[in-house]
């Protein structure tokens, strides 16, 4: 089954404690036949400040802490004269000042089935009733999620380091014939008033031919001039199905920026739907779509703007490179009364790079308010010849220009993940994929 | 096929002490004996029309450019100045219906664009299009990699390749943020112009065809580029302008002039016809 695995910075919604403070006792210890190393004991120090203090760490936990701390008392710092460490220098740590890496110490991630706290709980009851049905999906996702990760940042909380949730697939063991494994993972985000957070969704492939069927949800909350900026990269099994639910209710003046770039999946079809709830929003969306096989990816995209002055922008881009290959989009975007003087704008590129590639855009701007700025706009093409023919006219063969400009076409997307790491992971599997034979650092 | 790379950025100092024949070397203007070299772009009855209309537009088009020559084309708008430059080049929105060009003993007509390239025919574009996603640098190097891999010589990475680009962005008084944009994209038509003369320094070429390389500048960047021009072109390269104006064939000081009407070249002379087409126009002299 599909799990979700917290990167580190998101692993310490434990509750710790704080022992003692170590310096007075390690002046005590210098004095001694054994040396303390103060770079060491500095090191402890702060690395045990940065822990919230909370009377109900386990029990455990606060034994490991304890241990480790006496251990750490009388243990120097590496260096090339300690016989393990000879050929190994670890000086360059030693020179750095060193930050612990935490989540603040009011912001939940995990297992809502491991959330105490009565008032947490009764938030996230109330905010989880108003998402309303949406299709069937969503509904099978519901009855068989075995629990909700939860991510909840406080009012005015700004988390510095991204969450990353990286959702493995099942693990290989031989498929028999005609069965594929459900997996029904389920994130659900509060970003409460003034708050700021950053998530990364990663659905990976450990084989690119193993058949298993992802159906995911991902549920946000943003509350009030809070700021939510996601990232979802797919790249799943060629054999797999990755449905996958976003759902976003954004209050007055919030911002909600999504990045995805899916090139995954036998079918890979995400449903994105985002309501507005008050004045002043900001929604980018931005999508790249990539079928190399005999692949579908769809995006079925719903905005609802309800309130004035509003604003948002989305994007999307596919890359069609193969006959069987398919790309969808169904955008619809509704300006209502109410939404006076809202700026929205929709525009949907498609490359098609084989004869019989297909591709079926249904961009869809419905503006009922009169005071409205809007522009959308869709095309559909092969490589320009003048682009190519300018890379060849400096003497770039053909095949290097058109590879570089399928790229570029693809970049205007990748460029817009918030974070360099993903951006950079991302450009290389997309130019794997793309040119099989490169390896992807020559490009 | 010679190919050669600009490894000179600067030749006018050297054949001062070396050779005793000055005049033959480029001092401050090209000055070269006409007729010099050997035939190296020999162009003959050469027709194209348009791939998408089946419009001829080239009718016949004779002329040869020799080596260390420094070649105008004059001629009204519309009259083929840019497809004989594009159909040189390979552009796939023409064909050749009729025709032959030889370049260095080759035939041109039969090589990829890409070929014409690395042969050592460069052209800079009238309107050079834009290309977003891909930054200058980026371009430039792959460009240069190119070259040097039908040289034979190892590719360089974009960091080795940083201080040749900063030496050529220098020759043509170029700011450095230049390589971080987007290839054209945005770029005034000036910056568009002193680009292509960019690409000219990092590749070189024996022979380049500048295609209304002064239309849109200013006297500075007109300068700039003029001086460039002067420096990346060693003597024994050949220069083939197409311009509407006196100002630049002053400072590039061509051999042949000609003037193309009707998709053909209508006549040929010296530096004195541009005289005679300012007075009168192109009625006079192509008739
Ligand atoms: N790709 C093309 N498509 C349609 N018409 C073209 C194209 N290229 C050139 N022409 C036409 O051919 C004629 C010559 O154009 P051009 O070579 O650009 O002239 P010049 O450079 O001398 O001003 C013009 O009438 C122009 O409109
Ligand atoms: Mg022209």
């Amino acid at each position: 089954m599909s799990g979700i695995a917290l990167s580190p910075a998101a692993l310490s919604p434990v509750i710790p404690n704080r022992i003692r403070k170590l310096r007075p006792k390690a002046s005590l210890h210098a004095q001694q036949a054994f040396t303390s190393d103060p770079y060491v004991l500095e090191l402890a120090e702060t690395l045990e400040e940065s822990l919230p203090s909370s009377p109900s760490t386990p029990l455990p936990l606060h034994n490991l802490r304890h241990a480790s701390s006496e251990a750490l008392l009388s243990t120097p710092w590496p260096s090339r004269r300690h016989e393990p460490f000879r050929f190994t220098d670890l000086s360059f740590i030693r020179q750095s000042r060193i930050l612990p890496v935490h989540l603040p110490p009011a912001v939940y991630a995990g297992a809502l089935s491991a959330l105490s706290s009565p008032s947490l709980l009764q938030r996230v009851s109330q905010l989880l009733s108003q998402f309303h049905h949406h299709d069937i999906f969503w509904s099978i996702n519901g009855i068989a999620a075995p629990d909700l990760t939860l991510i909840y940042v406080p009012e005015n909380c700004h988390v510095d380091n991204p969450i990353h949730l990286h959702y493995t697939p099942p693990h290989a063991t031989t498929p028999t014939p005609n069965t594929m494994h459900l997996s029904n993972p389920r994130v659900l985000v509060i970003v409460e008033k003034g708050a700021h957070v950053q998530i990364t969704e990663e659905f990976s492939n450990e084989n690119q031919n193993h058949p298993y069927w992802t159906n995911a949800a991902f549920e946000a909350v943003i509350g009030e001039a809070a700021n939510l900026t996601h990232s979802y990269i797919q790249t799943q099994s060629f054999r797999a199905a990755h449905i996958k639910w976003t759902s976003v209710r954004q209050e007055s003046s919030s911002t909600y920026k999504l990045t995805e770039v899916s090139s995954g999946g036998k079918v890979g079809r995400h449903n994105l739907h985002i309501q507005q709830l008050g004045p002043h929003t900001v929604t980018e969306l931005s999508t790249l779509h990539l079928s190399v096989g005999d692949q579908t990816q769809d995006l079925h995209s719903s905005l609802v703007l309800d309130h004035p002055r509003g604003y948002s922008r989305q994007l999307h881009k596919c890359i069609v490179t193969h006959s069987q290959g398919q790309a969808v989009f169904d955008g619809n975007i509704k300006v209502n009364r109410y939404a006076q003087q809202t700026d929205a704008g929709q525009l949907t590129r498609s490359l098609l790079l084989e004869p019989r590639a297909t591709v079926n855009v249904k961009p869809n701007l419905q503006i009922v308010a009169d005071d409205v700025k809007c522009s959308h706009g869709a095309a559909i093409s092969d490589l320009e010849q003048s682009q190519l023919l300018y890379f060849q006219a400096r003497g770039i063969d053909i095949n290097t220009a058109r590879r570089v400009l399928i790229f570029a076409f693809g970049g205007e997307v990748i460029d817009k993940f918030p974070n360099s790491s993903i951006r950079d992971k991302v450009r290389s599997q997309i130019k794997t994929l793309l040119d099989p034979s490169s390896d992807s650092s020559s490009l | 096929m010679a190919l050669t790379l600009p490894t000179h950025s600067s030749p006018t100092v050297i054949p001062l002490r070396r050779t005793p024949k000055p005049t033959l070397r480029r001092a401050n203007h090209r000055v070269c004996v006409a007729s010099g070299g050997a035939p190296l772009l020999q162009v003959n009855d050469l027709r194209a029309k348009i791939v998408e209309s089946n419009v001829e537009i080239l009718h016949g088009v004779n002329l040869t450019v020799n080596q260390g020559e420094v070649h105008a084309i004059m001629g009204k708008n519309g009259s083929g100045k840019s497809t004989f430059a594009k159909v040189l080049v390979g552009h796939p929105d023409y064909e050749v219906t009729g025709g032959s060009v030889v370049f260095k003993g080759e035939n041109l007509l039969e090589m990829e664009p890409e070929e014409r390239s690395l042969a050592g025919l460069f052209m800079s574009f009238q309107s050079p299009v834009e290309i977003p996603g891909v930054s200058n640098d980026e371009f430039l190097v792959m460009a240069y990699n190119a070259r040097r891999k039908k040289l034979g010589l190892p590719e360089l990475g974009p960091l080795e390749c940083f201080s040749y680009l900063m030496e050529k962005l220098e020759l043509v008084n170029m700011k450095p943020d230049f390589l971080n944009r987007n290839v054209n994209e945005g770029f005034s038509g000036g910056e568009r112009k002193r680009n292509e003369i960019l690409q000219l320094a990092v590749l070189g070429a024996d022979l380049a065809i500048l295609d209304e390389i002064d239309s849109g500048l200013d006297v500075d960047a007109l300068r700039d580029v003029s001086n460039a021009v002067n420096r990346i072109l060693t003597p024994e390269k050949s220069l083939l302008m197409i311009t509407h104006y006196r100002r630049i064939l002053d400072l590039l000081n061509p051999t042949h002039v000609h003037v193309m009407d009707k998709g053909k070249i209508a006549r040929t002379g010296d530096i004195s016809m541009v005289e005679a087409i300012e007075a009168d126009g192109y009625e006079t002299v192509s008739t």
